[in-house]
């Protein structure tokens, strides 16, 4: 029984973990919206129109997320949207790259600008990993109590 | 029959997959210049992957202080050529972002934007560079903050007025941080004075304004 | 999948509650703040009020210019800032032009001047020198 709390208690913290990074980096994004605006629009990838409500929707949107991995309420949906937006900023690296420009504007806006190419994508999928193993375990503890 | 068939679906199929194709070794060139550099020239390498010559329309740029310029104006299949960028930096400061836009006739690619990133070293920052009185206002000095950048350590800092109706005096606030104390000597007329400010042991100089306006003091 | 929407939907509300607290201090329409651009139109009203700042390349400036506009530019900006601030006062408002909405110095120079010397009532020309032609029509 003692095992199975332990294990409870590392899924948790990968939670919490996930959570503050997740809040963390729609918080500094957030605080700056019109930054972040420019930091988009500075590689001429988005119309600045598109840039600016997604400069001021997504923070919001992972925070909220993160909020729901803490609080536990509306979690699946959570995990879901924070893997969409996670393996998002993944494809759209490895295609800059691939195409030769350079996104800075990744997960932590301007916090992560100085980061290369190498521990960005590390960081990123990392992410996406524990996120992976959080929804498939909280999406198979869900069938386990359905069939109970 | 069958031959002319023949030769003519293989030629339409060969038409279809003859293409000109222009790949990028980079799109974005990220420039470091050095205190003193008057240019930062990027360099955008390419290679005709295609099996059609690839012809540049255009090369133009997103502002007047940067000139860009390809080597060839057309690129057989599989040569090698870039395009280079100047940037003029003039007095510019921070990070610059120019773009280059590329027109040629690679069909899945006619227009290709070359970003070109230079970080202006910046040694000292200034705040504010302009310091000013209305006339009639009170004798007060005026502070001007000076910051030096990490990487340009500052021991002390050297400040001259172009004109005598203006006082200056400097002092160290912290490591590489001073206050400028800007008095003039009378507000009753509109007078003004360029601050030459220098680093000590360094011929770079900096700059700021002091004036009186013609305008009455904001009470 | 509700779970997702319901969050998607939730996130609406800060985010449009944050793009009005700065709606003016963004522009929809173009990376400036709508509240620091103005017309032609507009700026033609200021009248004695309102001092010109040409922030295209010298020769351009030489070319032709606004009447009575001064040259301030990024490639000479040590030199020419100090010339322009003889000429500034505090009622006037300052209007930064350059060549077309596209181009990127009339902001720069606009920014330096809000940042650097401080100076309030500092607007772009939306459509910049092109637009002042048209208006000569």
């Amino acid at each position: 029984m003692a095992q199975i709390e332990k294990v409870k208690f590392v899924w948790r913290i990968v939670d919490l973990v996930l959570a503050g990074i997740f809040i963390y980096a729609g918080a500094i994004k957030a605080f700056d919206p019109i930054r972040f605006a420019s930091d988009i629009d500075n590689y001429k990838i988005l119309q600045w129109t598109i840039a600016t409500g997604l400069a001021f929707y997504l923070p919001w949107l992972e925070i909220l997320c993160g909020v729901a991995l803490i609080v536990r309420r509306l979690y699946l949906g959570g995990l879901s949207i924070l893997t969409a937006l996670i393996s998002i900023f993944i494809i759209a690296t490895i295609a800059a790259k691939v195409r030769g420009l350079d996104i800075t504007c990744g997960c932590f806006g301007h916090a992560s600008q100085n980061w290369s190419f190498p521990a960005h994508l590390a960081v990123d999928l990392a992410i996406l990993a524990a996120l992976l193993a959080l929804y498939f375990k909280a999406a198979s503890g869900n069938r386990l109590e359905n069939a109970v | 029959m069958r031959t002319r068939i023949f030769a003519f679906t293989l030629s339409i199929f060969l038409c279809a997959i003859a293409r000109a194709e222009l790949k990028w070794e980079q799109t974005a060139v990220e420039l470091h210049p050095t205190a003193g550099d008057k240019e930062a020239v990027g360099h955008f390498k390419y290679q005709n992957t295609g099996s059609q010559p690839v012809r540049f329309k255009s090369v133009h740029t997103s502002c007047g202080c940067t000139v860009a310029q390809s080597q060839k104006e057309e690129v057989p299949p599989g040569e090698k050529g870039e395009i280079t960028a100047t940037f003029k930096i003039g007095d510019r400061t921070g990070t610059q972002v120019k773009n280059v836009t590329v027109e040629t006739n690679d069909p899945d690619h006619a227009t290709t934007v070359l970003t070109l990133k230079a970080v202006i070293p910046q040694e000292l920052e200034i705040n504010p560079t302009f310091v000013f009185w209305g006339q009639g206002e009170a004798l007060k000095s005026k502070s001007i903050v000076v910051r030096a950048s990490k990487d340009f350590p500052v021991k002390q800092l050297k400040v001259t007025s172009s004109s005598p109706d203006f006082q200056t005096k400097v002092e160290q606030t912290g490591n590489g941080q001073f206050k400028i104390d800007v008095q003039p000597r009378e507000t009753s007329r509109e007078i003004a004075a360029k601050l030459v400010i220098q680093p000590e042991d360094s011929p770079k100089v900096f700059y700021a304004t002091a004036r009186v306006t013609n305008a009455p003091a904001i009470q | 999948m509700r779970q997702a929407l319901i969050l998607a939907a939730l996130a609406l509300l800060p985010g449009i509650g944050q793009a009005i607290y700065f709606r003016d201090k963004v522009s929809w329409q173009s990376p400036i703040p709508a509240s620091e651009m103005v017309t032609v139109a507009q700026a033609r009203t200021w009248d004695g009020n309102a001092i010109w700042v040409d922030a295209r390349p010298d020769a351009e400036f030489e070319r032709d210019h606004v009447p009575d506009a001064v040259p301030l530019n990024e490639d000479r900006w040590n030199e020419l800032l100090p010339q322009f601030l003889v000429t500034w006062s505090p009622e006037k408002r300052v209007v930064v032009y350059c060549s077309s909405q596209s181009c990127n110095a009339s902001r720069e120079v606009a920014r330096r001047l809000r940042g650097e010397a401080q100076l309030k009532d500092v607007f772009v020309l939306q459509g910049g020198w092109e637009e002042w032609l048209k208006s000569r029509k």
